[in-house]
């Protein structure tokens, strides 16, 4: 079941004003010193606009990422987040805007020699190996890191020998971030880098990207995978339908929305309970059906002991309680949900599915929570 | 001072910036590469591994040049043209014409046609690589391969069929073909930058075999039906077959050959001159034109 159909209840029409009231403020506030404007950039694009015929992919996107930035792009499917990365990179003309990186056009070779990217599909020839493949990019760059230091950074030492048409998929991905850190680039793109990796590949993935930002380096990274964002990023940008909704770090945005998730078997019903003062959206738990007599829900809400007080002084049921707080994945839901009006359509398929088809990063966010 | 400093990475354009750089910031285990040259010789030993990993390169474009020839050029071997010159020697000529188009269309058109298609090429894009130096690589490449092919057939015609070389007229034949790897390149690339990836692969398969039987490479050109006979001179590769029989035999035996050496060498030369330009252009407004596609 998905959430934006049933038990979401009324969504609160004061979240898309919080955001641009809030956010404002957020970014200037972000990633150390690049909210001035005579601060060097690592990037800066201004009016950022791709359109494709009818499809408005990336509208108007401001953006400036400082030295040692390390920012996660969010978004579902079809917001524009590879659009966005490849026209930061070059690859990609704007219809209009411009883009500068490191002060220069993104195809500029002094840029270039600077950059490194992971994109999602990049195939090196099959016959090759491993180690060709990373030693023949190395050679691409005025400056490299060594060969064994590459594979061993990318966790590939092992199938250093063994030919590309032979990897996995996730064998692929680490190939293609060695192929992206050889020139050790002071700006490195990620495009969805952990999609095809699993638990523990992802978990020494951004050991590695940890390192890399521990240089000073500026790491900008797309991902669907919400708990990633929230543990590496200094910033986060939420964007849809090409549109920046939300930027600011995963602390704020999960200050701008509900900041907690009450957990519940209650008898008051998810649409009474949308109505309650503080409550910011309901939904019935994921597992659940809506037309159980008592299903547990899921209360986003700023104040959590009001909402409780509320029910235990008017006698209703509360059981299987639990008080968390709220994490970013909620929270993106929240304001794409209501940002976009109805989240269907072509982003149907990423925020609102997310909890059920993942339960791996669900519980992740539910134990860990962040401050 | 404001004058900027003398780092690696000036910039090629004028910075909106107003002249603030950020620094680089290397790692400490990062060091310096060695630049072009580097590039070209990584890239050069690249191309060789992976041809030469490709079972169907390897036996479909450098074998079966020499197979040919021992198929159909050692029964030959021994018979005598009027002037002195083996039959031997000038299938020796024919077959490795053959082998250069062959590589032309298969390394520089499939492969590339290949590689576009597999993402490869724009992976590639997102980095400092100087574009010309995967051009470079892949005609340098091919150079070595068509040199094997002509070692190869050579050594089948010497040691095989006791075919009597003269030496000046073959180095001058060898040359000639290795000018004809690079000169039929742009072929190639045209082949690889106009046609989708896929389609390009069965394009050459369908192309460089009636190319090479209009050219005469696998049997003399008087033996073919007149109406294919009369397309023949309006082909390159014809003109190429006809340059590199005048190489490796005198005139009289090369009509003896069933080659008809008709008009001046020079009349050959502008022709494979003009396909290498023409075929140039052509290879670099695909190129452009998928530049300017992939950034849509």
């Amino acid at each position: 079941m998905t959430t934006g159909t049933d038990g979401r209840g009324t969504p609160p029409p004061s979240v898309e004003d919080m955001i641009t009231t809030h956010l404002p403020a957020m970014a200037a506030t972000s990633g150390s010193a690049s909210g001035s404007a005579t601060a060097p950039a690592v990037i800066r694009a201004s009016g950022l606009t791709k359109r494709y015929g009818e499809l408005l992919a990336v509208d108007a996107l401001d953006l400036v990422i400082g030295p040692g930035d390390i920012v996660a792009i969010l978004g579902p499917n079809g917001a524009g987040k590879s659009t966005t990365i490849e026209m930061l990179l070059g690859l990609r003309t704007p219809t209009s805007g411009e883009v500068r990186v490191f002060g220069d056009a993104p195809n500029a070779k002094a840029a270039r020699a600077r950059v490194g990217a992971m994109l999602q599909e990049s195939n090196a020839p099959e016959s090759l190996t491993v180690a060709e493949a990373v030693d023949l990019v190395r050679h691409y760059y005025p400056f490299a890191l060594g060969l064994d230091d590459i594979l061993a950074r990318a966790d590939l030492l092992e199938k250093r020998g063994s030919r590309i048409g032979q990897l996995s998929g996730g064998q692929q991905q680490r190939l293609n971030f060695a192929l992206a850190i050889a020139g050790d680039p002071d700006l490195l793109f990620l495009d969805e880098p952990t999609a095809a990796l699993d638990v523990e590949a992802r978990h020494l993935f951004w050991e590695q990207v940890r390192g890399l930002a521990a240089h000073g380096k500026t790491i900008l990274f797309s991902t669907h995978n919400l708990a990633e964002a929230d543990a590496l990023a200094d910033r986060v940008i939420l964007i849809n339908h090409g549109r920046v909704i939300a930027d600011g770090t995963p602390a704020q945005i999960k200050a701008t929305v509900a900041a907690r998730t009450v957990r519940l078997v209650t008898d008051v019903s998810a649409t009474d309970m949308a109505t309650f003062p503080g409550v910011r959206a309901v939904e019935v738990a994921p597992g659940e059906s809506a037309a159980a007599s008592h299903p547990t829900l899921l209360v986003q809400t700023s104040a959590p002991e009001d909402l409780l007080a509320r029910l235990f002084s008017g006698g209703h049921l509360v059981t299987q309680l639990t008080v968390t707080d709220t994490d970013l994945e909620t929270a993106f839901i929240h304001l794409v949900g209501t940002a976009t009006g109805s989240a269907t359509g072509a982003s149907g398929t990423a925020p609102g599915a997310t909890p059920d088809t993942n339960p791996d990063t669900n519980s992740n966010h539910v134990t860990e929570p962040t401050a | 001072m404001s004058a900027p400093s003398s780092t690696a990475y000036r910039p090629t354009t004028s910075t909106t910036d107003g002249g603030h750089q950020t620094p680089r910031r290397l790692s400490p285990e990062a060091s310096r590469m060695p630049g072009a040259l580097g590039t070209l010789l990584a890239q050069l030993r690249a191309e060789l591994l992976s041809s030469a990993r490709v079972p169907e390169y390897v036996v479909g474009v450098v074998a079966v040049p020499i197979i040919l020839f021992t198929m159909f050029g050692l029964p030959n071997a021994g018979q005598q043209l009027p002037g002195g010159t083996d039959v031997g020697a000038m299938m020796f000529a024919s077959m490795s014409a053959y082998g250069v188009v062959s590589l032309a269309i298969f390394t520089f058109g499939v492969g590339v046609a290949e590689e576009r298609g597999k993402g490869w090429l724009r992976r590639m894009r997102a980095t400092p690589m100087p574009f010309w130096a995967y051009f470079v690589a892949k005609v340098v490449g091919s150079l070595a391969f068509c040199a094997l092919i002509l070692l190869g057939t050579w050594a089948v015609a010497t040691f095989g069929g006791k075919v009597p070389f003269d030496g000046t007229r073959l180095v001058q034949t060898v040359l000639l073909l290795l000018a004809g790897t690079v000169a039929f390149s742009t072929m190639g690339f045209s082949l690889a930058y106009w046609f989708r990836p896929k389609a390009a692969s069965a394009i050459g398969n369908l192309v460089f075999l009636p190319l090479s039987f209009l050219s005469g490479f696998f049997f003399p050109l008087d033996q073919l039906p007149e109406v294919l006979a009369n397309v023949a001179p309006y082909l390159p590769t014809y003109h190429f077959g006809q340059l590199v029989w005048s190489a490796i035999a005198p005139a009289s035996d090369v009509v003896a050959f069933g080659a008809h050496p008709e008009g001046s060498p020079w009349v050959h030369v502008a022709w494979v001159l003009a396909s290498f330009v023409g075929f140039g252009l052509l290879a670099r407004a695909g190129y452009r034109r998928e530049l300017s596609r992939a950034a849509q």
